[in-house]
Parts: structure tokens; sequence; C-alpha cells
């Protein structure tokens, strides 16, 4: 065909016949590709966890002694309904930030503690109210709380934030979700371990760094992607705090 | 085409262009945000916040991946050449829908912590190290910023104030930024995603860009406009003959340009390939209404002094043609735009 | 201040300046330039965002058509040539970067066991 014969398409003129079949299927192309790809793109994403705030429950109010693991816990005396004496929470202020400095005085003293509860098949972190609403000290004298060392151990799995794990954020883990994460630990929310398997029958541990210190600058790279590391294990209650030895982070090699 | 700018030049064609568009969008981002929630009945859904995100991201994405096949597209097979028309259109588009992802994402994954969000974007994830693990936000926040380049000076005012070679090579930033778009996925999504259909689209797709690149780049290559043998200064073109009338033949000048010479009414004329707009191809344009028409976007020149008609005021080189024993020849110097020349009549 | 305030600030006084650029281009420097602006005003905010992002461009481009230092054949350079560039190292590009992606891509180690190295007592 010469280029005489072809149809030439000029903007602010009419469509030539020879183009109009053409241009129509096009566009019923681009229907189909758009239409099609929302569809399974859309229908195709990854089920998050089921964990979550639970908002249902209402207000959660217990009391039990402070300590700072530096991240600060509380280990219930007196608990309600939901929450059983024996239970060990993490806690968490609202937004990206942890209760260091309100819980900071309060160590190995009792104390009531007040707000909303994050599930991941159990409870075991609250969000608190702002203020002395959320944590305050209570008379008395606080008991002895047992610290039960469980040697040294080799891991693999995730370093995450506890508050976005545990349901904060859906999804709330993996390398998308990383830069997030990793703002959540550096306001002192609580780090924690996701383990392949349970240790002494728990998945989930919280994380320090070594003698007691926050998660150490280096496991900061490490945050979202799947790891071995060794460390140190101790039981408070039925929460399981894992000090991490930055030193043997390393990423799980296929 | 100049006279007095106004914000949008609409006409039918770029109505239809863009209600298709918008449809086209329209129905990617309501079957994922509406319908795919249905589909999906996650026991715990997915935030609304990140539900959203990705679908502008994945819309954008796709939005992106199409504009970048239509060039290639029109260069393989003309009758692509609708869908250039108003590609600009489809790209200041592409731009609100990647900011959309971007603000749902600023809003959420760096929202409520103590820190300025737009200062947690840059300081949150500082693994730059690494390639796992990577704050792949970077390329997103290096595509956004070109999208909006792109997006901002788009009208046809930049296009004459910048110059078009200028103008082009600040759109060429278009490959860069896709190539960052696909890092932005690979490195990001990509890492964490379980079911791989989303894998499978994003590949494709971007496959698809790189092949038709490829691709018609080589077939450029094979069968694209020759170098013309120089001969004290004239540059040999063809036989008269072999130029259709109302068409023309396009021969490269040992400096790099490209002339285009036109049959029209049975005479010759010579004018530079590039169009005053865009630099378009002229000489793959035809003859309309005895004005050589631009297939790009249709602006007009007579061939005889490489004016547009009146009122408009581009103006295009022309050049010196003669023929030398039936062989037509064109002067290696262009003349200033707007040079009438002279028609040489084809010899018999 | 950390290299984000820094950033920010950088962001900051860049659109500052466009936007004083803007404010001078928009309401006197462009009728002198461009004679199709001539008694055009209701596109010239649309022009805005475009200065704001680069107004070192705009200055450049000002100055050049205001003193005429352009020459009328620049104007018909396409980029063609460079084009065949982009059109070949983009793929290649967009290929490697793919391959990187997945190459790093890792699974969940569910197969790994926790292990313990040493008891408490040892520890301790």
């Amino acid at each position: 065909m010469s280029r005489k014969d072809e149809p030439f398409f000029v903007g602010y003129l009419p469509l030539p016949a020879g183009l109009k079949g053409f241009t129509l299927f096009i566009s019923l192309a681009v229907f189909v590709l758009f239409f099609g790809a929302g569809l399974l793109i859309g229908a195709t994403q990854d089920a998050p966890e089921d964990t979550g705030f639970r908002f249902d429950f209402g207000r959660q109010t217990v009391t039990g002694v402070v300590e700072l693991t530096p991240y600060p816990i509380l280990r219930v005396t007196e608990g309600n309904d939901r929450i059983a004496p024996g239970k060990t929470m993490m806690l968490t202020a609202a937004g990206k930030s942890g209760v260091d400095m309100r819980a900071m005085g309060l160590e190995g003293q009792l104390a009531q503690i007040s707000g909303i509860v994050l599930e991941r098949g159990t409870i075991d972190m609250m969000q608190l109210r702002g203020g002395r609403n959320g944590i305050s000290p209570v008379e008395g004298n606080a008991p002895a709380m047992e610290i039960e060392p469980l040697g040294r151990w080799k891991l693999a799995g995730e370093i995450c934030d506890g508050k976005c794990l545990y349901g904060a954020m859906r999804p709330g883990r993996g390398l998308a979700h990383k830069a997030c994460a990793n703002l959540c630990i550096t306001g002192d929310v609580p780090p924690v371990f996701v383990s392949t398997q349970p240790v002494e029958g728990q998945e989930f541990m919280l994380i320090t760094g070594p003698e007691a210190t926050r998660m150490p600058q280096e496991a900061y790279d490490f945050v979202g992607q799947f790891v071995t590391l060794e460390g140190d294990i101790e039981r408070r209650g039925d929460l399981l705090v894992l000090q991490i030895d930055p030193a043997t982070i390393a990423l799980v090699d296929e | 085409m100049s006279v007095k700018y106004i914000p949008v030049q609409w006409n039918r064609s770029k109505w239809v262009y863009d209600a298709l568009m918008l449809i086209a969008v329209t129905l990617f981002l309501y079957v994922f945000l509406f319908v795919s929630p249905e589909v999906l009945s996650h026991e715990a859904p997915i935030n609304p916040q990140v539900h959203n995100a990705r679908a502008f991201g994945a819309c954008a994405f796709l939005m992106l991946t199409v504009i970048l096949c239509i060039g290639p597209l029109a260069r393989i097979d003309r009758r692509f050449l609708p869908l250039l028309y108003n590609r600009r259109h489809f790209g200041v588009m592409t731009a609100f829908v990647a900011i959309t992802h971007a603000g749902y994402i600023l809003n959420w994954y760096f929202a409520f912590s103590n820190s300025d969000k737009y200062e947690a974007l840059l300081f949150a994830n500082t693994s730059y190290g690494q390639l796992a693990g990577f704050p792949f936000e970077a390329f997103g926040i290096f595509a956004l910023i070109c999208l909006l380049i792109l997006a901002a000076t788009s009208h046809d005012f930049w296009m004459k104030f910048l110059t078009p070679p200028v103008w082009k090579r600040i759109h060429a930033s278009i490959y860069l930024a896709y190539v960052a778009v696909v890092a932005h996925v690979s490195l990001g999504i990509l890492q964490d995603q379980q079911n791989h259909v989303f894998t499978v689209i994003f590949i494709g797709g971007a496959l698809t860009v790189a092949g038709l690149h490829a691709y018609a780049a080589w077939q450029e290559d094979r069968r694209g406009d020759e170098l013309g043998a120089d001969q004290d200064g004239w540059i040999d073109i063809c036989d008269a003959s072999e130029i259709e009338e109302g068409l023309a033949k396009i021969k490269i000048l040992p400096n790099g340009e490209r002339v285009a010479v036109f049959r029209h009414e049975g005479k010759l004329n010579a004018i530079s390939n590039a169009c005053a707009h865009q630099n378009g191809p002229l000489g793959e344009g035809r003859i309309i209404d005895c004005l050589v028409t631009c297939p790009w976007h249709g602006f007009q020149y007579d061939v005889r002094n490489g004016r547009s008609p009146a009122p408009f005021t581009e103006k295009i080189p022309t050049y010196n043609l003669r023929i030398e024993n039936g062989h037509v020849q064109v002067h290696r110097d262009a003349n200033p735009p707007g040079t009438p020349v002279e028609p040489v009549e084809v010899p018999a | 201040m950390n290299t984000a305030e820094f950033l920010l600030m950088v962001v900051k006084w860049w659109g500052a300046i466009g936007a004083l650029v803007a404010l001078v281009f928009l309401t006197v420097g462009m009728d002198r330039i461009d004679e199709d602006a001539d008694g055009a005003y209701v596109f010239r905010p649309l022009l805005i965002p475009g200065i704001l992002l680069i107004w070192p461009l705009v200055l450049w481009r000002w100055y050049c058509l205001a003193f005429e230092t352009d020459h009328w054949a620049h104007r018909y350079k396409p980029r063609r040539h460079n084009h065949r560039i982009f059109a070949y190292v983009m793929p290649i590009a967009i290929v490697l970067v793919i391959a990187a992606g997945l190459s790093v891509r890792q699974q969940w180690p569910a197969h790994i066991a926790p292990e313990q190295l040493s008891a408490p007592e040892a520890s301790q």
C-alpha cells in the first residue's frame, strides 16, 4: 500500500474512516486492560493477619508492676475479665510513640494503666490514654516479680515494630512497611521479634539491646527482613524478652 | 498553535481522548477500591489508607506503562498516532494519580509520629547501603518530581519558551522516572507480596515497555532515515520521480539534521523535517489543503516558505534545492526560518 | 540540623525563590519575550507550578530571549539521536532492576527452628 493511501490522522479534523475501526478497537482494549488489571491486582491482595485494635472491648484498666526492659512493660497483678493477673503487657502511646517518659519514674512500682488493647492471637499490648489517665502510680507495696532466664538462643525471623505487628496497621510488617517500622521504633514503640517457630510457647518476643539497652542502631538496617540472630532470652510473666546481640544479626540465606 | 495562549486548546479529539482516558482510570480505581474488597472479603481487611495507596499506585504504574508504549507503537505502526495526539493530558492525569498515591503513603506510614511527616519520609529509613530494605521511597520521590515537572511544563508556552529540543530533553526524564518507578516497586511491594498476580502484571508491563522501545529503536536503525551523500555542499536525496505527490522524502544531512523534500502540484520544495512545535517529523506528514501537516499535532506550514498560515506565526527553516540529472539535491545549509524558496519543477 | 531538615529547607527556599521568579516573570517579563502572551492572562496561573519547579531554567531562557542570544537553528535540532540511547539503555536498566529486586527477595524461613545455644546457668 502506498503511504498516500494510509489514513492520516489530524487532531482537529474528523477521524479518517480508515482509522475508525482500529481506534475503536484500541479504546476497548484500553478499557479491558484497565478494568482487568484493576480487578486482578485488587482482588489478589494478600490477606493481612487477623490483628487489630479492640475498640469493641472498650477501655481496659488494670494494675501491675512497671518494669523497664528498657521498653516499659506492666506485670499485671490486678486484672479484669479480659486481662488476667500474671499477664505482661507491652505499653505504647497513641501514634508512633512510646510511654518511656511517663513510665520512667515508676520502675518497680505499682501502677494503674488504662487504654485500648491490641490483639494478635492474645492480648499483649496496650495503647495508653494520654498523660496520667494512661498510667499513674498506685498506693501499695509492689510484689517482687520473677524474671526467669532461658539462656542464649539462635533464632530466625523478623524484627518488627510491636504496635503495627499487633495490628495498628494492616499490613504491619515486611519491607514495604520498613520505614514506618523504623519510625515507630525510633519513637520508642517496643520492637518485637517474630520467630519462625515458637520458643517456649511464644512466637513473639520483645526486643532489647544487650545489657537492657534500646534496640541497637545496627539492627535498624535489618528491620522487615528475614534474619537469624542470637540473644539471651528471659521470661517475664507470659512475655519473652530477647536481648539481641547485634553482631550476630545476618540475613537468612536461601 | 500560537496566537494568544489559552489554558487548553480543546477540540473534539481531545474531548474524546480525555473522556476515554478518564473512563479507563475510573474503571481501574472503581474496581480496585470498591469491587475487590468484596472479592477479597478478608477477615481483617487491609487498612483503607493502604488499600487506597495501592490502588492509586498501581493505577499510576499502569498509566505510565501505557503512555510509554504509545511512542514506540506509533513508530512501529502509524495507526497508533491518534494515541500520541493528546498524550500530554494522559501524563498530567498520571501525575495527579501518582501524587494521590504519595499522599496516602505520607499520611499513613509517615504520619502519627512526633516528627514532621516530610522529615520522617527522609530520615525513617536510611539503609542506603543495601538492596533489600533500601529506602525505595527515594525512587518514588524522584519519579514523582519528574512527573510533576513534566505535568507542570506541558503547556505549549513552555515548548516555545524553552525551545522544542530543550523541552524534549526535559521530557525525556520520563524514561528515568519509569526506571525509578520500576525500582520503587521492585524493592518495595514486590519484596512482600505473596500472591504473584501483581508480580506477573508488573513485570509484564515493564518488559512490554522495554521490549517496544528496543524494538522500535532497532527497527529505526535498520529502516530509518538515511544519510544523504554530500557533493560539494549539495546533498543527494533521491531520484525526482521517487517522491509521491503530497508526500516527502527524508534524508539526514552531514550535520545530523534532517531535511524533508515535498512534492506539491508537481513541484519540489525542501524544508526542515523538524516541526516548530515539538520537532515532530514533518516529512512523515503530508500536504493537506496546500499545507504540509505534521503527523503529531497537525501544525501546518506552506512548503514554499516554511511559514504557518495566518494568523499563526510558526516558521521553520527551508532549504535550497536543485535537480541534477534527474536527481534531487538539497543544499546542506538551511535558510533562516520562513525564507521563501522558488519551487523546482519535476522534469517530465 | 539533620540531613532531612536541611533537605526540606532547601526545598522551601527553592520554592520561595521560584515564587518570586514566577511573580516577576508572569507580570512583567513574559510580555516582553513572547508576543503570543500579549493580552493572554487566563493561562498564566497554569505556569506557576512549572516556574516553581524549574526556575533556574526559566531565568536562563528568559535571559536568552531578552538578550536574543538564541541562534534560530537551535530550535530545529530534534533530540532524535539521544532518544536512541534512551531507547536502548532503558530496557536494559528495567531488566537489571527487576532482576536485582527478585534476587534479594526472601522467603519466610519457616524451616529454621529456634536453637538453644546455652542453658541459663552457663550464660549467667
